[in-house]
Parts: structure tokens; C-alpha cells; sequence
């Protein structure tokens, strides 16, 4: 009755499971009683055994529903079978028919998935399931008929494409966490037992830690320069030291010192979370940012800057996110500069929210793959908080990434406002070897300035990048020029080196970066 | 005389290490009938992310490439290809590879209880060209070997950046996926050789 296709040949691995199949699906009756029924014979039943229809095509599925009623004809079944093996080329099909109490014939197709030639080359084939182990979650998340499955393979060879399945079901079941299977030796002799390990994916958290901002650079015009950022802990709570050397990142202050930050992103939900810096600065500053300080008496340098920041954060979603806290730092006035005859507090209250849509859901590396992430910051420095600065900052950032093969576009921009007098370390600057590359902090503003508007746009193919960037940052009674810049870059991993070029000036000149950045998508947040 | 003594043994040092190295990367090429096999104890695919892959009770596909040159850098005049499916059995601690993708009807080939040397040579001695298939290169005319492997299994590596950016782990893992990636292909080339008539 076995339909025999000549590519049926290749397929002998599959049919002892065939076979057995058939037997079951079709109780023999006694020898004598039964003769087969001629075509003709009016169909009085027709399934489908060991498939869901639904996985056929609509067309198909309507040719089977149309077999029951229909006079027998073996010649339609066998390529109705033949039909369901091309739909389903992993699959076998092969049609029973067996008399009917009434007269009639009844039509069983029966479909078994062949087994995979590749995994039956998996030397372990021959051992026994011992034990399986589903670690990473709690036993109560495994559902009774998850457990049913493992238990299913228990004692019995060890079949890689049903681990494989079983694999793909816990991936199904448990999305926000990545699987690692791994087979070992069992306690008993030819036993093996199987552990699935479940971790956490990090872009299924309600929280992310801080970026990290390590860098280590030189660049033409500000020299070296390092900050490490370097996080110990776990899953849920890390703790952070923080070593800064010369560095001129993001800031008109040139720092060295210490810090250390303490963040948890789980606090009896994945919803809360909470952070705690401290830090320890001692700015240099820059021949002509003492020059401009001395000429704007609203801004005072300091020897050295101490900063406490406690932060609440609360996920309103797993895109939308929502902090709170203060940041208490004390300024500790330059001896020579007499703007500061004691040390003077720059105490702030701090209100973020922040969005991100990271593109987790990839099921392979070589798919699209989108990132965005924007924040939303505002300090503010009052009386309440017996700061010696009153003032607002206000400073809006978002960030694009789109990859694809080898390509990446990176799109970025960001517009800040400070209300107020603010402290030097407050104040906005761009031209460095992030923003404004090929322009030189120190020359378009070596105090910086109370607003910023800021855009760049890159594009990287393998290593190699293009840029521009254009922007501003300026005194709210100053004027404001925009500047541009453009360059090309080499980005290996961690290791960067770029060439800057300004372009909206008479003096054209490259300025050139080179060095290691640990820093992905992400701003800091506070 | 101290000194002359000195510099034999530099010099031996020296030699041991050059034969050393050039021995781990020596391609022999045999003819064994009609049939042109290569032996190349160097070249080694059952390492780095295939192996733990392997150890942890996985198969791992790999696709063998051997190609007959004309002169170094040059397109292969004839070439031969084979997929072998590699396992590690657990409990005998050895290596078992079947060669997968043979025409229908023909039994598939495969060996057990390898080491990892012997897997990788039984998998090499599949991988023949045939003489005839060499034109003008199998009468006593120089020609060059190129060796390809390609790991085809394995599990993507993680996004990059997918968290808060590099960190110093992440270095490390940046560092390890291109160690990986290097592992899941790899050509030689070797030569120049002749097949006496």
C-alpha cells in the first residue's frame, strides 16, 4: 500500500517510523476478512494523520475535504500524497484504504516528518536520556505540558532534532531570554543528561544600566585623554569605579579624578531601579578658558568639583523611562581666581525621561536592525536645594542606528538651554572627538556657551566612515554661527581614528583622533 | 669555543622551530589511482567555537574545499567538495564525522572514535580530484593546492552594542567573536607540486 516514489529511496531513515506509523493509524483485521476496495467505491471517511491540515495549502486542504463522498480513486490519492511531500519536502505521505463496515472505503493519509540525516550523524544518538534541566527560571514558569515534553525524551535515545524543538519551544515560550543548550555525561554510564540555560536578554530589560563612556584617545588640539568606566556585578546590581584622565569629553573642563556609581535595576520589580555617583574631578583648564572666564565674571573656574547624584528610575514601559533624583556637588574655588572666595554648592534637582526602541527581535545577525534612543533632561539649581547657582538646564538628545550587511547609519542630534548662571561644568560645547569633529572646543567657545543645537550624520561601510556634523553652541547675548564639519574614520571594534575637516572657515585644517571607545548607543542619562 | 658552542645551539633551536612550523603547515599531495588525495596535518577546523560546540553534544557541519591551481592566487582548474557532519561522542571522548550529501542510493560514509587529527585527516582523504579532471596540470606540470574549510554551523553572535555599549567584557567578547569568526573559515594555499607520470 507504501506510495513508492523513486526519491523515496533517499528517505530509508525514516521509515521504520513510517511503517510503525501506518500499523498504528491502521488495526489490521484478520487474514480473510478483508479484500481492498476497488476504485469506485464510495468514500465514506478521509483524514489526514500525523499533520495539522492548516500547515497545507488552502488548495489542498480543499482537495482533501473533498475526498469523503467522493467514488474512490487511487490514482487522485497517491497524487494528493505526492502534493503534501512537495508542499512539505521534509515530510513523507503515503494513502491507507480500508473497507467499511457499510460497503464503502475509508481513506487515511498518513504524513511523517522524516528525520533529519544531519542530526542522525550525532554520534550520541546511541545514549539513553538521563536528565533534563531547565536552569535560569523558576520550576513554576515551566508549564506542566513543557514538563510533559522533557519528560517524553527521558529514557529514551538521545534525539538531537527533538532537543533542537524543544529548544525552539523554550525560545517561543520565553522570549526575553536567550537558550544555550548543552549535552553532557549522565551519572550512570551511557546516560546523558541535557541543560537548557536560560539568561535574561539584556534588551528585555524594563531598565538599562547607564552607558558606559569609556574612552582612551588623542586628539590634535586637546592632546590625550581617558575615562574608564568599569562595571562588577551581576544581572541586576553593579557597582562602577570611575578613573578620568585629561579627559575633554563632552565638557569645556579638562578632567582627572575618581568616581564610583552604584546602580540597581531591579528593586522588587523589574520596573524600579535606583543609582547612586560619587565623584571626585580636578578640572585644568585651558590658557584661553581662564582668559574668557576672567572676561565673564558670571563664570568662575574651581579647583576641584565633588558631585553625590541619588537617582530613582521608574520603566513606564520597557521603551519609556522616567528618573528623579538630586545632584549635590561642591565646587572648590582656584586659590589664584578671587571669584570664588569659598567653596560654593551647584545643587541640583534632576527629571529625565527617556525612550528607547532597541531591535531585539532579529533571528538573524545578518537582518536589518534599528535603534533609537532619545532623552529628555532637565537640571534645575534652587534656593530649596541652598544652591549657590540658580539656574535651568534643559538638554533634549536623540540617537539612530540603522545597520544592515555591512552598512550603518548613525543619525544624531541634540538642542540644549541653560536658564540662569550655571557652573562651568554645566555649560554646553561642542568640537571635540564626538561632536563637531574637526573644529576645536576651545576655540569656538573656551567657556562654553548657554545653548547648543547639535546634528550629525554618519555612515560606515565594514570599517570605514563618512561624516557630518553641523552645529552651534552659543550665549543667549552672543551671536550665533553655525559651524560645520566633515571627515572620513576607520572604526575596528573598540579602536577609532578619524579625520575632521572644517568646512565654513578660512582656516582649513584637519584635525585628527585616534584611539579606543567602549561607548554604543546612549548618552548619559543625568 | 663556548661561544661557538652557543651558536649551534641557537642554530639548532633555531632549525627545530622553522621545521616546527613549516611542518604544521606541510600540505602533501599523493595519487592514489586516478585520484589526487591531499594530507594536511596543519590544517586544523576542529578548534575554538566548533569545538565547544561539539563538547556540549552538538553536530557541527563543515563544507571542505579542495582546489587544483594553475599557479598561486589562480582559479582552480579542478575542485572538489564534500559536507561532513561532525559529532563528539561524550562518553568515549572521540570525535565521529559522516560525510553528508552523497548521491542518493549510495550509503552515506562515516568513522568514529577519532581523535581530533584523525577527523580532520579521514575528512581530508575524502576530498579527491580526479586525474583526469587536471588537464595539462596532471603531466609532470607544476600546481598548487587550495584548502578551504567553512564551519556552516553555529550559533549567531550576539549584537553588537546590544546593552549599555562596550564595556570591558565587551572588549573581551568583541576580541573572542573576531578569534571566532576567524575560526569558521580558513584557506591555504600550498605548493608548487607535480604528479609524476
Amino acid at each position: 500500500m507504501l506510495l513508492c516514489r523513486a526519491g523515496m529511496r533517499t528517505l530509508h531513515r525514516a521509515l521504520p517510523v513510517f511503517i510503525s506509523a501506518l500499523l498504528l493509524m491502521s488495526p489490521r483485521p484478520a487474514l480473510g476478512q478483508q479484500t481492498d476496495p476497488p476504485d469506485g467505491t464510495p468514500v465514506t471517511s478521509a483524514q489526514v494523520s500525523g499533520l495539522e491540515l492548516t500547515r497545507l495549502s488552502p488548495g489542498l486542504q480543499e482537495e482533501i475535504g473533498k475526498i469523503a463522498g467522493a467514488p474512490l480513486d487511487r490514482a487522485k490519492l497517491r497524487e494528493l500524497a505526492a502534493r503534501i511531500e512537495g508542499e512539505l519536502p521534509r515530510y513523507v505521505a503515503a494513502v491507507r484504504v480500508t473497507p467499511d463496515p457499510a460497503g464503502g472505503a475509508r481513506v487515511v493519509i498518513v504524513v511523517a516528518r522524516m528525520r533529519d540525516p544531519e542530526h542522525q550523524a550525532n554520534i550520541n544518538v546511541k545514549y539513553n536520556v538521563e536528565e533534563i534541566k531547565i536552569k535560569g527560571v523558576p520550576d513554576s514558569a515551566i508549564t506542566a505540558e513543557l514538563r510533559a515534553e522533557m519528560d517524553a525524551m527521558k529514557g529514551k535515545p538521545f534525539e538531537p532534532e527533538q532537543a533542537d524543538r524543544l529548544e525552539a519551544r523554550l525560545r517561543a515560550i520565553f522570549p526575553d531570554y536567550d537558550v544555550s543548550r548543552r549535552t553532557m555525561k549522565g551519572d550512570q554510564t551511557g546516560l546523558v543528561t541535557i541543560d537548557f540555560v536560560l539568561t535574561r536578554s539584556e534588551s528585555s530589560r524594563w531598565l538599562q544600566f547607564e552607558p558606559n563612556k569609556s574612552h582612551a584617545f588623542y586628539h590634535t588640539d586637546q592632546g590625550w585623554g581617558a575615562f574608564f568606566d568599569m562595571p562588577i556585578g551581576s544581572d541586576n546590581v553593579r557597582v562602577s569605579p570611575l578613573v578620568a584622565w585629561d579627559t575633554t569629553e563632552d565638557s569645556i573642563e579638562e578632567i582627572s579624578g575618581l568616581g564610583l556609581r552604584f546602580e540597581a535595576r531591579k528593586i522588587g520589580s523589574d520596573r524600579f531601579g535606583a543609582s547612586l555617583e560619587w565623584s571626585w574631578y580636578e578640572p585644568s583648564w585651558r590658557s584661553s578658558t581662564v582668559a574668557a572666564a576672567a572676561l565673564n565674571p558670571g563664570v568662575g573656574l574651581y579647583d576641584t568639583r565633588t558631585t553625590f547624584t541619588p537617582m530613582v528610575s521608574f520603566a513606564a514601559t520597557r521603551h519609556l523611562r522616567l528618573s528623579g533624583g538630586v545632584g549635590i556637588t561642591e565646587l572648590e574655588p582656584l586659590e589664584t581666581f578671587l571669584s570664588f572666595p569659598n567653596s560654593s554648592m551647584a545643587n541640583v534637582a534632576i527629571g529625565s525621561i527617556g525612550y528607547s526602541l532597541r531591535h531585539k527581535d532579529r533571528k538573524h545577525g545578518d537582518d536589518p536592525r534599528h535603534d533609537f534612543e532619545a532623552a529628555l533632561t532637565v537640571r534645575s539649581g534652587m534656593e530649596g536645594l541652598e544652591s549657590d547657582f540658580i539656574y535651568t538646564r534643559s538638554i533634549g538628545q536623540a540617537e539612530y542606528r540603522f545597520e544592515a550587511g555591512g552598512h550603518q547609519l548613525l543619525v544624531s542630534g541634540m538642542a540644549g538651554v541653560i536658564n540662569g548662571d550655571a557652573p562651568l561644568f554645566e555649560r554646553f560645547s561642542l568640537g571635540d572627538a564626538h561632536t563637531l569633529r574637526g573644529w576645536d572646543k576651545y576655540d569656538i567657545s573656551p567657556i562654553g556657551g548657554n545653548n547648543v543645537a547639535y546634528g550629525s550624520v554618519e555612515y560606515r561601510y565594514s570599517a570605514l566612515a563618512m561624516f557630518v556634523d553641523a552645529g552651534s553652541v552659543w550665549d543667549h547675548d552672543a551671536q550665533r554661527k553655525f559651524r560645520i564639519s566633515t571627515g572620513v574614520g576607520v572604526h575596528a571594534g573598540p579602536f577609532f581614528m578619524t579625520v575632521g575637516v572644517p568646512l565654513n572657515t578660512d582656516n582649513l585644517r584637519a584635525v585628527f583622533t585616534i584611539g579606543l571607545r567602549f561607548s554604543g548607543l546612549g548618552f548619559s542619562k543625568y | 669555543m663556548a661561544r661557538r658552542s652557543h651558536r649551534h645551539v641557537v642554530l639548532a633551536t633555531f632549525t627545530l622551530l622553522l621545521w616546527a612550523a613549516l611542518g604544521a603547515q606541510a600540505v602533501t599531495v599523493n595519487r592514489t589511482g586516478d585520484a589526487v588525495a591531499v594530507k594536511a596535518p596543519g590544517f586544523t577546523f576542529i578548534k575554538g567555537e566548533p569545538l565547544s560546540r561539539l563538547k556540549d553534544g552538538r553536530s557541527v557541519r563543515v563544507d571542505l574545499d579542495l582546489a587544483v591551481l594553475p599557479k598561486a592566487g589562480a582559479a582552480g582548474v579542478a575542485q572538489a567538495k564534500q559536507t561532513f557532519v561532525l559529532s563528539y561522542d561524550l562518553w568515549e571522548e572521540r570525535f565521529a564525522v559522516t560525510l553528508v550529501g552523497t548521491p542518493s542510493g549510495t550509503p552515506s560514509r562515516s568513522a568514529a572514535y577519532l581523535t581530533s587529527a584523525a577527523a580532520e585527516a579521514w575528512c581530508l582523504e575524502q576530498l579527491t580530484v580526479a586525474v583526469s579532471a587536471l588537464g595539462p596540470l596532471g603531466k609532470d606540470v607544476p600546481f598548487w593546492i587550495r584548502l578551504e574549510y567553512r564551519i556552516l554551523d553555529g550559533d549567531p553572535p550576539p549584537a553588537a552594542n546590544s546593552g549599555g555599549g562596550y564595556t570591558l567584557q565587551g572588549l573581551i567578547d568583541t576580541m573572542s567573536r573576531r578569534r571566532k569568526a576567524q575560526d569558521l573559515s580558513h584557506v591555504i594555499e600550498a605548493g608548487p607540486f607535480r604528479l609524476k607520470q
